[in-house]
């Protein structure tokens, strides 16, 4: 960065900073700026920011990875970590008429600031718990590192587990691998709450769990926050999820604050190229299909932030001004809450416009699978066995049983893209693995073209596709493909290594040729640079290609994508999710996608023509083709699915889950008749006793349901008695077993 | 079905020792100028005449095998007598193997087990200090001093020991278990003898020991201290010194355990030579004694105590360690659904 674009910029953000600037702020930012020195240079990661939190609002931080937003919430917080340096001034309101400056305080005052007044919560809640001691003791260790009454404290900390709806005694006794991701999340909430802070900041902090989960603790959050008079930072990367939650949407893009304004007025006004662009680019269930399309380009480089205006690279208005100097903040519609740092705030919504009525018809999609199926389950039951852990006295006991899949039969044709949509611990990556034959599964059958896929594994009967043709046939991506590349070969040696295997016939010049077309193909250009370097030198994006490039080099007929795009950024989950449809055309391929995320699933399996699947506890309750589910779901946990997927409405406030308890129940132990039972808003006693199922009931062949809601007047559900779940105890009664359950998400 | 890790452990832990047993017993068999030889020449050479039946008596009274019996009747009689605490008769000492073993044991354990507390105690506290000041010129300089101890074998630093402290300077004993005016029982002087006899064998131990753990534990230590519960530890206001004790030490102990119950077996082996420079008679100076005078029944006892020491050492470190890290013992077998 020059130095006069640096000059400029600041001044032009004094010249009009009053814009962002509130009538009782709790804390006010003023130029802060946190800087690492590098060998490259100076790394810039929060860039003279000026921004105040109004009291008790509910303030949401969006931007994408690396954008700056934990230095900015760390910030908050002095606690930006070396070497990083912090200038600028941080001022704290404890009340409007006092005002501390948090970077001034000494080390004893700066502790006693640190939770007491603002706490943070952060993304890995699995992390941020000491792995060797109870949750008892973080809590029971804070109150007394922090002089408060222990035995009050400790109330407190039960309150507060209560009213994230876990179970005080059993939660505090637990080590925190013994909880599952979404109840350890809670209890770091309470544990941050423990000693009663004015302020809560909250670093991504459901980014690690499934929609159903972020949704409830939001839900969760906006009681809290009622109730205990907090302000709240909420800092995502997911602009819907915050949408209905947060009073105010601050934007960042390339380390300092793009638009911050009103929430809703964001949402139904964004000025800002960059904010406008990001909303475009987030699947949701409203736009239609052919409206998404990701942003172009990449965000910039902490040393080497773009003159000018930061996003000028990307943004299609930018012009010579923009190049040349940064753009002040302006106030949109007169409005002193709602500003945009852009000199063409008012031409961005003629040029990027958005459509966000929903009336636009869903285009039909017509998919071009074949009749005859690849890969064919049936009846197929996956149970593993858990060792009962009770020490040395227990070694007589039975292992429990977890039933992972139970009793799931699924086509797959040719061609065809099935998406499989469910909470962490359904089964999903369970029935996928049991797809591609990676998984054996304990009843049931699992073919290939008609061939037994473990007889042929086994050598039973006549064999007629051998399982190392087979193996070869159904191949699979990751979820985190930086884990799936092998970190010391380069991208070459990853990709030539299948070929090398299985294409005995290919020299090595004919191996080096496909490997640079596909690099090619895929948009990894020049494709010689790309095959000499290792997978850490790749972002994100680029090394799912290259695991996506390994999986089609074997010319498979089935590919596992198992969450393939939830680790990557919003931005450009819809572009690596349009080059695998892309892909799929030229080779012929299928997708068993596996998400659990609705509207990721929505426009994979829209784009192709294909299915959705539902999965809840190792059952599929509802099938079908995907505009179908999503505008006409008829399974009641499909439609707690469906709202978990937050649309972009900010008029609908963050209402209570239409769920009755929020953690999935234990499937050592799976409730009796319908699984859904205990949670379900529409259970009847009928319910309880017996099982609804996919096959029976009168639907059409296309959109199965299991639920007997769908059966006719005559099933004795319709006569029976809803299920009372009045006592607020029932919330988490059948769900307090489900701790064993790892987060597989 | 029964809770399969315990059983599988134990079945693990009781058949390695039988391996051994019945490596042991092949041994004695099979190797040339075994034992039956040896006892036949011994024989010969006293008497002249060879009497089958005096030699095959002779050799079962060392051995507690007779050679003239078929093969399954006399691993039947040895697995037998080995159960039943009988590991035949020293040739060398002409005393019961068992009893040289219950005499020399305690010295061994004696010497390994402080040479273990405080090669760790030092290793572990050393490396922990490092961590914490990492980089700096204290920090250089022990890993440096760590590295270039802990490439010294000990056996070399053994003999440095002996011939400068024990030979030349005279401060430290050359032999011996305890001085010989003390009386053996619980009193000072007794407690006072024995440490002083011990000191030299306990510190080439732990000088040429401790470096490599003071590493691991620097290494793990620097681990845990970029974690991220111990940045919101620090955030949270927890005092320094419970952050080092309980979150950072606890932590970077733990995958240090299972080491230590191995180098258990690791010292027991090293006693061999180590209690032969320092003419310390435990179990070590024993098995090189048989081993010199082909004292088939003193050195195969010998090697039976060593490798049930290492055998009960692992299988201890692996049932205890689930009561030690919560998260073991649960989440091994777990797959991902």
């Amino acid at each position: 960065m020059s130095d006069n674009s640096f000059t400029g910029r600041s001044e032009a953000t004094k010249a009009d900073v009053s814009a962002i600037q509130v009538d009782d702020p709790i804390l006010e930012m003023r130029d802060a700026s946190v800087t690492f020195d590098m060998d490259r240079g100076e790394s810039r990661v929060l860039d003279q920011v000026n921004l105040d939190v109004q009291r008790n609002e509910i303030l949401g931080v969006v931007g994408e990875s690396g954008s700056g937003k934990s230095m900015f919430a760390s910030a908050l917080l002095d606690a930006v970590v070396d070497p990083g340096t912090l200038s600028g001034d941080i001022t704290y309101h404890p009340d409007p008429d006092r005002s501390v400056d948090v970077l001034d305080l000494s080390p004893e005052q700066l502790r006693e600031l640190r939770w007491e007044e603002i706490s943070m919560v952060f993304q890995g809640a699995q992390s941020s718990f000491n792995p060797t001691t109870t949750i008892r003791d973080h809590f029971e260790e804070t109150i007394e590192a922090h002089n408060y009454d222990m035995a009050q404290g400790m109330a407190h900390a039960r309150e507060l587990l209560e009213d994230l709806y876990l179970e005080p005694d059993r939660v505090l006794d637990a080590y925190p691998h013994e909880l599952s991701g979404g109840m350890q999340q809670r209890a770091l909430i309470a544990l941050s709450l423990v000693l009663e802070p004015n302020v809560l900041v909250m670093d991504e902090p459901t980014a690690a769990l499934d929609l159903l989960m972020q949704r409830s603790i939001l839900s969760l959050l906006n009681d809290l926050q009622e109730k205990y008079d907090l302000t709240v930072v909420f800092i995502t990367h997911d602009l819907p999820l915050v949408a209905g939650l947060a009073d105010r949407l601050a934007v960042m893009y390339a380390f300092e604050f793009a638009e911050v304004g009103p929430a809703d007025e964001i949402i139904r006004n964004p000025t800002h190229p960059y904010t406008r662009s990001l909303l475009k680019a987030v699947p949701n269930l409203d736009t239609p299909l052919q409206e998404m399309q990701p942003i172009e380009g990449m965000a910039p480089d902490p040393v080497d932030v773009p003159e000018g205006c930061s996003y000028h690279p990307r943004c299609p208005l930018a012009d010579d001004v923009c190049r040349a100097s940064n753009p002040a903040y302006h106030a949109v519609d007169d409005s002193d809450d709602h500003v945009a740092a852009c000199f063409h705030w008012e031409q961005a919504s003629d040029v990027l416009s958005l459509t966000t009525d929903g009336e636009t018809e869903h285009a039909e999609i017509v998919g071009k699978q074949s009749a005859d199926p690849v890969v064919s389950l049936t009846d197929v039951d996956v149970h593993f066995e858990q060792e009962a852990d009770g020490g040395l006295l227990s070694i007589f006991d039975d292992p429990d049983l977890v039933h992972a899949v139970d009793d799931v039969s699924l086509d797959v044709y040719e061609n065809d893209v099935v998406a499989l949509v469910g909470e962490s611990g359904c089964g999903k990556t369970t029935l996928g693995k049991t797809s591609i034959a990676a998984q054996r599964p304990t009843g049931g059958s699992v073919t290939y073209r008609e061939q037994d896929v473990w007889d042929a594994k086994d050598g039973v009967g006549d064999v007629e596709t051998p399982f190392e043709a087979i193996r070869r046939s159904l191949q699979m991506v990751h979820q985190d493909p930086g884990g799936s590349l092998n970190p010391n070969r380069k991208v070459q040696a990853s990709l030539e290594a299948p070929l090398k295997h299985w294409n005995t016939g290919m020299d090595a010049e004919d191996r080096k040729e496909r490997v640079f077309s596909m690099l090619e193909y895929v948009g990894m250009s020049p494709p010689e640079d790309y095959a000499g370097r290792y997978p850490h030198q790749l972002s994100g994006g680029e090394q799912q290609r290259v695991a996506l490039i390994r999986a089609l080099l074997m010319n498979p007929d089935l590919i596992l994508a198992d969450e393939a795009v939830s680790a990557l950024d919003v931005s450009l989950r819809v572009e690596v999710m349009d080059l695998m449809l892309e892909l799929q055309d030229v080779f012929d391929t299928s997708y068993l996608f596996i998400s659990h995320n609705l509207s990721n699933a929505r426009y994979f399996a829209g784009n192709a023509g294909g299915r959705i699947g539902v999965m809840y506890l190792g059952e599929i309750v509802e099938i079908g083709p995907a505009e179908e589910i999503i505008a006409n779901p008829k399974h009641p946990y499909t439609k707690v699915l469906k709202w978990s997927t937050a649309d972009l409405e900010v008029d609908q406030d963050v209402e209570e889950p239409p769920i009755s308890s929020i953690d999935i129940p234990d499937p050592v132990d799976p409730p009796s008749g319908c699984r859904f039972h205990t949670r379900c808003p529409e259970a009847r006693e009928a319910c309880a006793r017996q099982q609804p199922s996919l096959d029976e009931h009168a639907s059409d062949d296309e959109h199965r349901v299991a639920c007997f809601r769908e059966y006719d007047q005559s099933h004795e559900y319709w006569e029976s008695e809803p299920i009372d779940d009045g006592e607020s105890t029932d919330l988490f009664a059948d769900g307090s077993d489900a701790a064993e359950i790892e987060s597989d998400d | 079905m029964i809770n399969s890790y315990y059983v599988q452990r134990t079945a693990q832990a009781i058949f390695t020792v039988f391996a051994v047993i019945t490596i042991t017993f092949v041994l004695i068999r099979q190797i040339p100028g075994g034992p039956t030889s040896y006892v036949r020449s011994q024989l010969a050479q006293q008497s002249g005449s060879v009497d089958m039946e005096q030699i095959n008596t002779l050799v079962e009274a060392y051995t507690n095998v007779r050679p003239d019996e078929p093969l399954y009747v006399q691993y039947f009689n040895y697995i037998t007598s080995v159960a039943q605490g009988d590991l035949g008769t020293s040739m060398y000492y002409s005393t019961p193997v068992s009893e040289i073993m219950a005499a020399a044991v305690p010295w061994t354990v004696f010497v390994m087990s402080v040479s273990l507390v405080l090669t760790f105690g030092i290793g572990i506290s050393l490396g922990a200090l490092t961590a914490y000041v990492e980089g700096s010129r204290f920090d250089v300089g022990l890993t440096l001093i760590s590295i270039f101890l802990n490439s010294i074998p000990y056996y070399v630093l053994a003999i440095i020991l002996v011939y400068a402290l024990g030979y030349q300077l005279d401060w430290f004993p050359i032999g011996g278990l305890v001085g010989g005016d003390v009386t053996v029982g619980l009193n000072l002087g007794f407690i006072a003898s024995a440490i002083y006899h011990a000191a030299l064998p306990i510190a080439s131990f732990v000088v040429t020991g401790f470096g490599i753990q003071a590493l691991t534990m620097r290494g793990n230590s620097i681990r845990v201290l970029g974690e991220d519960y111990i940045r919101v530890a620090r955030l949270r206001g927890i005092p320094p010194s419970e952050i080092a004790l309980q979150y950072v030490g606890r932590n970077a102990i733990l995958p240090m355990y299972t080491g230590m119950m191995i180098s258990i077996g690791f010292m027991f082996g090293g006693s061999i030579i180590m209690e032969e420079i320092f003419a310390y008679p435990g179990v070590g100076y024993y098995m090189f004694r048989a081993i010199s005078a082909s004292d088939y029944p003193l050195m195969m006892g010998a090697f039976l105590i060593i490798t049930i020491a290492v055998v009960l050492g692992i299988f201890v470190a692996d049932l205890t360690y689930g009561k030690i890290d919560p998260r073991a013992g649960q989440g091994g077998n777990r797959e991902s659904y």
